[in-house]
């Protein structure tokens, strides 16, 4: 009860906000840098906290006159706490393309997705349309982290955002469950995936920190030793494996930005959004120049292929000399003929199984039937 | 002592198909093994079913009792089995007797390896059963089409390897599907230099040195090496196959078994 109440109040805040930020678009502070607004991808494994911290993060906005924008991707999710101004859930209904495709949950998430994906320029194109009025966008993710970082819709999403607006990652981390040091390092050594896998800025959310003080958290990744010392009293593993281990952790973390936050209390928020901040600037000094150059390549092979194509039409139209050309292609059956010849070969399948002793007119009722629902 | 192989990886890195094809494998062999799922999702098989965690839970039941979402309903469904491990799969298991072979078909959530540690309770008390026990980590060869994916599943890998610590084998699949067989070569046995100049070209300047340690662990112990696996090719499979019996020490104390061999005529 609590919840909704608190959800449907945020969203009124939310709209309320919206309303007065698109009033006063003039007074915002707004980044000279960079005009459009930062992209926050919200990844996090199952029950580390990434709905109720974007709630978090949404209802701070709103309070602080920032103005977001939420995208919700999650197709699974029952309620929302907050109010998203794009929902897949909107677009996709998960649970019917279960039962269309015959899919499990896991496959109904990721062909739910694949499905969204196929029209995210046009979520872009929203997002881009009004670029100039947005400080943040918020982006929520699957729960099943794999299907987001392990799948082809998900680099979609994340090249979409990247090579339109600053980016961060942010990955949040489940601090209670994160004190036992081999659990902490199996996470790091997932977020360095993650980092190599978007090549984006990464931000580590230490989330639930009323619960447990992410202060260990911040002393291992800045002290080797200490890192190592707890990971050799806690793991049977050979001490030179967890050592190299730490040492490539150690590289990882200086590469990274991380802020202790709490979805429940609101602690950390601003120091967050600092951090988002800081990442943003990270991506347009070193991460823009990248993107770019790997565009400029995309965009090189695409113009390739075009000319290839071009030359390829240059050709065909030199050679049939600007008359019409019959394609090879097989002619497209009308619907009728379609029809009649599937009603045969029903009819000849029912005389098969019922011998055909005068049954093919019940036969072609069935069919006629079966058609009828169709 | 018993033997099990740990069928894990991301959600479509080809579990289940894996299994089947080893199934199949080892039936045309005259091998036996069972197949244990453990994927409460799961609602079509390919294989025969030995031991099945639906018997205990079922996640429609889960998610719609309890008013979870999908995830929510695993965690809970995995927890639950955690809790009862000792009645009832110990009981479900029971009927494997020494130099039995089972190969457990696990769900796709990564969570499980890496965050949740109920696989790591489920993978201690088979151990308490005497068994053998070996991790086999699938991960889709789509998805290491260039170097920093690579890295990317590597360091997916590594993470479900000190989650479980067990002995850990990582297989490329779908390498079938590969339009060109070359791409993955140069990652099944990755040189030091040559990935880390990779790395770099594909990187921002600031990563270097992440990089070079990244290389450098990649190269040191070599525990992230990929074994292709093309379902079509039976020998593949069987390269593969025997790769895990050789980890777990499978076949090493087995009896000939003559007895079994006659008995088998005879009921021809």
């Amino acid at each position: 009860m609590d919840d909704t109440a608190e959800g449907k109040l945020q969203g009124k805040a939310a709209d309320d906000s919206e309303e007065a930020s698109s009033s006063s678009a003039s007074s915002a502070p707004g980044n000279m840098v960079h005009k459009k607004p930062v992209v926050i991808i919200v990844i996090g494994m199952a029950g580390s906290g990434k709905t109720t911290l974007m709630q978090r993060l949404v209802s701070h906005l709103s309070t602080s006159k920032s103005r977001g924008y939420v995208l919700n991707l999650d197709p699974a999710v029952m309620s929302l706490p907050f109010s998203a101004n794009i929902d897949i859930r909107d677009t996709v209904n998960y649970k019917n393309v279960m039962k269309e495709y015959h899919l499990g949950p896991n496959g109904g998430i990721l062909t739910s997705l694949n499905l969204f994906a196929t029209k995210f320029d046009e979520v872009v194109g929203l997002v881009e349309a009004r670029a100039a009025d947005l400080d943040y966008v918020l982006v929520d993710t699957p729960g099943q982290i794999e299907i987001f970082t392990w799948s082809a819709s998900g680099a979609i999403v994340i090249e979409a955002f990247a090579s339109c607006f600053p980016t961060v990652v942010t990955y949040v981390v489940d601090t209670p469950r994160s004190v036992n040091p081999v659990t902490f390092m199996s996470n790091m050594l997932y977020a360095c995936g993650i980092l190599y896998k978007t090549r984006l800025p990464l931000l580590l959310a230490f989330n639930k920190v009323d619960v447990v003080k992410h202060q260990f958290a911040v002393e291992w990744m800045d002290d080797f030793e200490a890192f190592q010392a707890a990971v050799e009293g806690d793991s049977s593993y050979s001490s030179s494996l967890s050592r190299s281990l730490c040492l490539v952790l150690d590289e990882f973390y200086k590469n990274l930005s991380n802020a202790g936050v709490s979805a429940v209390t609101g602690e950390g928020i601003e120091d967050f959004f600092h951090q988002v901040d800081k990442c943003a600037d990270e991506y347009m000094e070193s991460y823009r120049p990248d993107l770019e150059k790997r565009k400029a390549e995309k965009a090189q092979v695409e113009a390739k292929r075009r000319e290839a194509n071009m030359a390829r039409l240059q050709k065909d139209l030199d050679d049939s000399k600007g008359q019409n050309v019959v394609l090879s292609a097989p002619r497209r059956m009308e619907d009728g003929d379609e029809e009649d010849e599937l009603d045969e070969e029903e009819e000849e399948e029912e005389d098969d199984d019922d011998d055909a002793n005068g049954e093919e007119e019940r036969g072609d009722e069935v069919f006629r039937e079966i058609g009828g629902r169709l | 002592m018993r033997y099990a192989q740990l069928v894990i990886g991301p959600a479509g890195s080809g579990k289940s198909t894996y299994c089947t094809n080893v199934f199949e494998h080892c039936q045309s062999i005259g091998r036996t093994v069972h197949i244990v799922n453990l994927d409460p999702a799961a609602d079509h098989f390919e294989y025969p079913v030995s031991v099945d965690i639906r018997e205990l839970i079922s996640l429609e039941d889960v998610m719609e009792e309890l008013k979870l979402g999908p995830n929510g309903g695993l965690v809970y469904c995995m927890e639950y089995l955690e809790d009862n491990l000792d009645d009832w799969l110990s009981e479900q298991l029971e009927d494997y007797i020494e130099d039995d072979y089972l190969i457990f078909d696990c769900p796709g959530q990564i969570e499980l390896y890496s965050h949740i540690p109920v696989l790591r309770t489920f993978v201690d008390q088979l151990k308490r059963w005497d068994f053998n026990v070996c991790a086999v980590y699938m991960t889709d060869s789509q998805f290491v089409s260039d170097v920093t994916k690579y890295i990317s599943g590597c360091m997916a890998s590594l993470s479900a390897m000190i989650q479980l610590e067990l002995p850990h084998i990582n297989v490329l699949t779908k390498v079938d599907l590969l339009p060109n067989k070359r791409d993955i070569d140069r990652f099944l046995d990755p040189d030091v230099r040559l990935l880390f100049d990779d790395l770099n070209a594909h990187m921002a300047p600031r990563f270097r040195k992440l990089n070079h340690a990244l290389a450098e662990l990649v190269d040191d112990y070599s525990m992230v090496n990929f074994i292709p696996l093309d379902i079509r090719n039976e020998e593949s499979i069987q390269y593969l196959l025997s790769c895990v019996d050789n980890c777990i020490q499978y076949g090493e104390d087995l009896e000939p078994k003559l007895k079994d061999h006659e008995q088998d005529d005879a009921d021809d």
